[in-house]
């Protein structure tokens, strides 16, 4: 095969197409010697970088920032007492919520946590912990604040936080998708649209790892043909392509094409050894809650998250759904909590041993807060909490960031008051920690050249260590 | 530039100019500040230095000279008037002090131009004339027809003196420009396009490419126009009649396909992708556009009958207003459905507030008519004037006025007789079953709930009251919510009460009913589930529009009527003074818009849509942006080509196959991929700009899947109707996706082989879960318009291509076609190469390929394939906010009760197996999935 026909652009396709997808193995030489066009290696940071990493685990639905980690003890007092406040989505008479939870502080720097948080109120967890209190959203409703939270746009169809941050870095393991997503089974509202690479190239889009059956679809063969006959069919379509690719010099893309079966062929084979967790130590797994029904789903993921990471994944998303307690809050956050509870805390702990967590950074979040007060559903008090576009909660863990509680919100938790911020400062300051600029990381698309900020923001500089 | 002479002398000069003589004329630099500096202090600095005192960045102000003068928290030689050495703005500027890198966007850094103005203007001693000066300069500026700044553009007015005379190059404004037909001196015979492709390629001393050979030409021809391949006996025909005179074969093809029906399914397509077709509303909910597919129709009707592409523009935007002037009757129907057009946007007002869902509507409204009509990317002006067009925010809001009283509802429209209604009986019964399952199962926990209430009033001897009766009861006088009701059960009820909306939304897709505007005040409540008009509008309201500044509803700045875009120059009404607004009446609005837009001397229109059709013919448009013709897409790279094509498609009734046949039937079109100095071009002209080859391009996902079912057989060519609902891969149609309350129903196939073989153009589409096939192939998001497919290979289409159920069933029932037509082995592999490449093997493929044949059947013989079953029922599982658990509930799955399923491994010998193996390896070639 003459590769002088190969022109650059093609061969840079077809390494966006490997990184894109599940790819493994040694390159070829001809690949070998393209491979620093790819935009998928890695690339240095434009800035100096505190964290190469990031694991983001996001609460679907909204978890209630005075029912977690931000204590109002105010909230108490006015427990079912009338509410005037014009905010949120709830109409008609509304009265004031008290959480069901206790509060205490833990670790050396005193971070709150509900009486629900029992691993992660181990110090060796919170003293790893930033509580950020001040960021804000705009929409109130579920899909437009997670399209928000994960792409900087409420309107869905711009990329994902983790194809920003592949398109700006790349990635270390040419052999795994740099982005990777977990969800439950049930997609969160707006499904890919959370993890879409929008109007960047196809190569960046966020690969969904299924949590049950294949994990990527269509991976394994059909059930009556085996891995021999995989082979021998490849043979079969290489002879076929061989005899086009002679008669089509002109096409530069096809070698490309080729060379994505041959890689199939290999992922078949390598995928669900990345994904056999079967193969941790008996204490890691239990660590992780697996062997617990509430935790095993969420700490799979969990640990899935750090085996990545480890193997130079750049951005990990996992999604939790289930936060959006506007009843029977006492019931529902109970139970979230628990599910995350224990596998958030050994992830921090498991990157911590292993040195990972001081450049991998650990985000817990929600699309937004919840309200102080709810309005009565079916003419009864019900025990829940709206949506709140003004006040939320994180934590933020490893990767540089300066441990403690950052910003406030008011006495009732209705409002951010300190070191307040929009969304899109929060994500600038996450690429900030990556080593990313991100009035320099854009790209040009209808129109004008488009950041993950929409318009430019500014670095939280209270939340950097 | 360094200034020669001793900067301080100039400064005293300069400063004498200013302080003595201040009506005396300007100086250079004075002007140089005035229509260079002074804006650009403004555009870039003022943002973060200028404005609110409270968010003033490092204490520094770039409002003043003295502001200037005075420097910030850090520099106090920001500005030293004669001596931009010296200015610490200058190393700044350049970017040379890496604390002080500004502006600090990239995107936003001064050009090497505007850093020389900023010198020149301190060398010669940094002059800031008062406003009054600075406007009689920009008076004097604005004189000038033309300078070296480009041209001024009139329009309705920036929010700023500056902007609106500013100046731009008129080879970057060429699309705001008036079309100007060329003259050319064409050779008897000779096509436009050649003459004008042919003029560059000389220019560029390159030979067109030889024409390309009779099989490859009506593979290329076939898919070109109606999206499927041709079959073996078309191929060999045309061969023949190609030998004995290609241009009159190559005619009568393109006049055969142009007549197929089909045709109209292809490119329908391509309009669809532009206008965001789907069947689903999007966001929370994703409520069923019940009748969308009316409109689907409608557009391939008009490909098929040739509308002219006018009246097609003027039937999406103001069909409505055109029906009303029209007799009752069937007319009505098809210009009410081509307003589903206005509709097609992702849309849902839950839990936005309403005058907010109006404006997202009417953004979004805005923003679609701008990019598929005139290729102009509103949305970069309604915040601000756009930073590089001639397009300033006032006529944004203009447009927006004149789409403030149209408002969104499903109307009646009586279903035509060129409108497929087959298949309702079935398709009612099927979601009738459906609605009426939820409707049992609500019942069922309603009653349970119910008898716990009895009980409650019983207990304390208070009289029973239903639900609804009883809600604004004090809590002791009522029983508590849900009463009676396990938390499972009210996850389960809460479901239920969805379902029931769901099926009965989707029962309308068999009702006489559009997706349609009319024209009246915004309505009191908005839900997506249910729009209607009311029985009474008020015709004598009308709406009161300003700019929001900053495009905020906060904040209303000057009022604006309904109008166009002013820097077209192409008149809409007749107000004398200002001609580019439209006449106040709520209705008519958007019809004169219509009429604006499709004004033979508008600029914009004609050229967007020639742009289009060559696009789609030669795989990229002449101008590169086929959504956005401003200063910043990208330039036509045959700009007479673009405006010969433009007039003589005005000029000749906005006729689209008439263009077709032209660029058929051009030498241009017909040229090889395959170009005699390939290398040099791969090298010189990767991209194909001078049209030097024709370009090689992967089949459309809708492409890859319709041409397998012809080449099966298995293609059902009826035209229109419901959506379909083909086999999707069964791990994601059971695949939970959560909308606003619960989870959405599972996806249900269509019962039969010939419902779900349709062509993909019919497939139904949901913005929340893409069909996985059409998906990993690059079908675009429905929420975005797309102006041009990708292509990128990524390895998850081999996963697809090799695995999965949908292309394993496609080669068994290829393999049982073969086996049918061909008896030996031999000519059935002869019919395969016939069927998927249009061609014979050679005698080493056919060889190679009997023996992989032969191979396979002793491989199959020792395999069994586990026959296929079908859930009629399934249990889904959804965590409750109520308790933060999981519960179960029961949904069924109705299409699996009669299904019929396609063949299946299972069902064939391990011999037809074995032959589809190389039926799969054919799928899977790079020749069958690319057209030369």
């Amino acid at each position: 095969m003459n590769a002088s026909i190969f022109t650059p652009p093609s061969r840079r396709d077809f390494l966006y197409g490997l990184g894109a997808s599940l790819g493994s193995v040694a390159f070829s030489d001809m690949i070998a010697k393209e491979a620093a066009a790819s935009p998928l290696v890695p690339k240095q940071p434009m800035l100096p970088a505190k964290a190469k990493n990031v694991i983001m685990l996001f609460m679907e639905g909204g978890p209630g920032h005075m029912d977690t980690f931000d204590p109002k003890p105010t909230l108490t007092k006015l427990h079912k007492k009338e509410s005037k406040s014009t905010r949120g989505l709830e109409t008609g008479f509304k009265f004031y919520v008290g959480s069901p939870f206790k509060f205490r502080k833990v670790g050396q720097n005193g971070i709150d946590m509900c009486d629900q948080w029992q691993h992660m109120a181990d110090p060796v967890v919170a003293d790893e912990l930033c509580n950020y209190r001040g960021c804000m959203a705009e929409s109130l409703n579920h899909p437009e604040a997670l399209f928000h939270m994960n792409t900087g746009s409420r309107l869905g169809g711009d990329p994902g936080l983790g194809a920003w941050a592949t398109y700006g870095l790349g990635t270390v393991n040419q052999n795994l998708p740099g982005y990777v997503v977990m969800t439950e089974l049930a997609l969160p509202q707006g499904g890919p649209g959370n993890w879409t690479n929008g109007f960047l190239p196809a190569y960046y889009q966020g690969t969904r790892l299924r949590p049950e059956g294949s994990p990527i679809l269509d991976l394994p063969s059909q059930s009556f043909k085996d891995r021999r006959h995989q082979r021998q069919f490849i043979d079969q379509l290489a002879f076929l392509n061989e005899q086009h690719s002679a008669r089509h010099p002109e096409h530069a893309d096809l070698a490309a094409r080729m060379e994505s079966y041959e890689l199939a062929y290999r992922m078949q084979m390598e995928v669900p050894e990345v994904m056999g967790i079967d193969s941790e130590p008996e204490h890691i797994k239990q660590m992780y809650g697996l062997d617990q029904k509430d935790t095993a789903p969420f700490g799979r993921q969990c640990l899935m998250a750090r085996r990545l990471v480890e193997q130079g994944v750049r951005f990990v998303q996992i999604f939790s759904g289930g936060w959006d307690s506007h009843d029977y809050l006492e019931n529902g956050h109970t139970a979230r909590i628990k599910s995350v509870d224990k596998p958030m805390a050994a992830l921090i702990k498991d990157l911590k041993a292993r040195g990972m967590l001081n450049d991998t950074l650990v985000i817990w979040c929600g699309e937004f807060g919840r309200t102080p007060d709810n309005n009565k559903r079916g003419g009864v008090y019900s025990l829940g909490r709206g949506h709140n576009a003004d006040a939320m909660t994180m934590l933020l863990a490893g990767g540089g960031v300066k441990p403690g509680i950052v910003g406030g919100t008011d006495e009732i938790g209705a409002k951010a008051v300190e070191c307040a911020h929009p969304i899109r400062d929060f994500h600038v300051t996450l690429l900030h920690l990556l080593g990313l600029d991100d009035n320099k990381l854009t790209y040009y698309h209808a129109g004008r050249y488009k950041q993950l900020s929409q318009f430019g923001g500014q670095v939280i500089k209270e939340l950097i260590g | 530039m360094e200034d020669p002479k001793p900067g301080s002398l100039l400064l005293v000069l300069l400063a004498l100019s200013t302080i003595h003589v201040a009506a005396a004329d300007p100086t250079n630099a004075e002007r140089l500040f005035t229509l260079k500096v002074g804006p650009l202090l403004k555009e870039k600095c003022d943002g973060c230095h200028g404005g609110d005192t409270e968010k003033i960045k490092g204490e520094f102000k770039t409002l003043t000279r003295d502001d200037l003068l005075k420097g910030g928290e850090t520099k106090s030689d920001v500005l030293v008037p004669g001596d931009a050495k010296k200015s610490f703005i200058m190393t700044s500027v350049r970017w040379l002090d890496e604390d002080y890198e500004m502006p600090p966007k990239e995107n936003d850094r001064l050009t090497k131009e505007q850093i020389q103005y900023l010198e020149e203007w301190i060398q010669a001693g940094a002059p800031w004339p008062d406003e009054a000066r600075q406007e009689a300069i920009r008076v004097a500026e604005a004189k000038r027809k033309v300078t070296d700044e480009g041209v001024i553009l009139k329009t309705s007015g920036g929010l700023s003196g500056e902007w609106t005379t500013r100046r731009y190059k008129p080879e970057d404004v060429w699309a705001f420009q008036p079309v100007v037909k060329p003259q050319l001196d064409l050779k008897p015979n000779e096509n436009a396009i050649d003459h004008l492709i042919r003029e560059k390629l000389a220019a560029a001393k390159v030979e067109p490419a030889p024409p390309a050979d009779a099989r490859s030409l009506i593979r290329r021809i076939s898919f070109d126009l109606i999206g499927l391949p041709p079959t073996p006996e078309e191929v060999e025909a045309f061969v023949k009649t190609h030998a004995a005179n290609a241009s009159s074969a190559i005619a009568e093809l393109t006049d055969r396909l142009l007549a197929s029906p089909h045709y109209g399914e292809r490119w329908a397509q391509h309009w669809l992708d532009v206008a965001r077709y789907a069947d689903t509303g999007g966001m929370s909910n994703d409520y069923e556009r019940s009748n969308a597919w009316r409109y689907r129709d409608y557009v391939i009707r008009a490909f098929n009958n040739d509308k002219p592409y006018d009246q097609f523009v003027m039937e999406q935007i103001a069909g409505d207003e055109l029906a009303a002037n029209q007799e009752p009757g069937t007319k009505n129907s098809e210009q009410l459905i081509a307003t589903s057009f206005l509709r097609m946007g992702p849309w849902d007002p839950a839990m936005v507030k309403n005058n907010e869902a109006r404006q997202l509507y009417l953004d979004d409204v805005v923003n679609s008519v701008g990019q598929t009509f005139l290729a102009t990317t509103m949305r970069c002006f309604k915040c601000h004037d756009h930073k590089f067009d001639p397009l300033p925010t006032k006529d944004y809001y203009r447009i927006y006025a004149t789409f403030a009283g149209t408002q969104i509802a499903e109307r009646p429209a009586d279903f035509m007789p060129e409108e497929n209604c087959e298949g309702f009986d079935e398709g009612r019964a099927h979601v009738q079953r459906l609605l009426d399952f939820a409707k049992a199962e609500e019942a069922k926990l309603v009653n349970k709930r119910e008898t716990a209430a009895r009980n409650w009033y019983a207990e304390n001897k208070l009289p029973y009251k239903n639900e609804a009766d009883r809600k604004d009861d004090p809590d002791e006088m009522k029983p508590i919510r849900h009463v009676g009701l396990s938390i499972e059960e009210q996850g389960q009820l809460k479901v239920r009460e969805q379902d029931v909306w769901i099926w009965t939304r989707r029962l309308e897709r068999y009702e006489p009913m559009v997706q349609s505007v009319y024209n009246g005040p915004d309505p009191k409540f908005l839900n997506a589930r249910k729009l209607r008009m009311p029985d009474k509008v008020q015709a004598n309201w009308k709406p009161q529009s300003h700019i929001l500044t900053g495009g905020s509803l906060e904040a209303p700045g000057e009022e604006v009527g309904p109008g166009v875009l002013s820097a077209l120059r192409v008149p809409v009404g007749s107000i004398e003074t200002d001609p580019y607004l439209i006449s106040e009446e709520l209705s008519g609005r958007r019809l004169a818009l219509a009429k604006w837009i499709v004004h033979p001397q508008n600029p914009l229109t004609a050229r967007a849509i020639v742009n289009r059709i060559w696009q789609h013919h030669f795989g990229k448009p002449i101008a590169g942006n086929p959504n956005s013709f401003g200063v910043k897409g990208a330039k036509p790279t045959h700009p007479k080509l673009l405006d010969w094509l433009a007039a003589d498609f005005v000029e000749h009734g906005w006729k689209i196959k008439r263009l077709h046949r032209m660029i058929i039937s051009s030498q241009t079109y017909q040229q090889s991929t395959l170009h005699p100095q390939n290398e040099k071009l791969l090298n010189e002209d990767p991209n194909n700009d001078l049209f030097a080859h024709y370009p090689v391009r992967r089949l459309t996902a809708e492409e890859i899947r319709d041409a397998m079912l012809a080449i099966t057989g298995e293609l059902n060519p009826k035209l229109g109707g419901l959506p379909a609902m083909p086999e999707m891969n069964m791990e994601v149609a059971l695949q939970p996706r959560m909308i606003q309350f619960s989870l959405a129903p599972a996806y249900q196939p269509s019962r039969t082989p010939e419902q779900r073989n349709r062509r993909s153009i019919y497939v139904y589409r949901v913005r929340g879960q893409a069909d996985p096939f059409l998906e990993v192939f690059n079908q675009p998001m429905p929420n975005d318009s797309c102006e041009m497919r990708d292509a990128a290979s990524v390895s998850p289409q081999a996963f697809t291509m090799m695995n999965s159920d949908l292309v394993t069933d496609r080669s068994i029932a290829f393999a049982v076609r073969l086996e049918k037509e061909a008896k030996t082995l031999e000519q059935q592999i002869d019919r395969a190469f016939e069927l998927t490449f249009g061609r014979a093997p050679t005698i080493a493929e056919r060889e190679k390929m009997a023996g992989y044949v032969i191979q396979m059947r002793a491989y199959h013989d020792g395999t069994t394939p586990k026959p296929v079953t079908y859930p009629t029922q399934i249990t889904r599982s959804l965590v409750e906010e109520f308790s933060g658990q999981p519960f179960d509930y029961e949904e069924i799955l109705p299409a699996y009760e009669k299904y019929v399923p396609d063949t299946k491994a299972a069902d064939v010998a391990p011999g037809t197996r074995a032959l589809a193996d190389l039926c799969l390896a054919l799928f899977n070639s790079h020749e069958f999935m690319h057209i030369y």
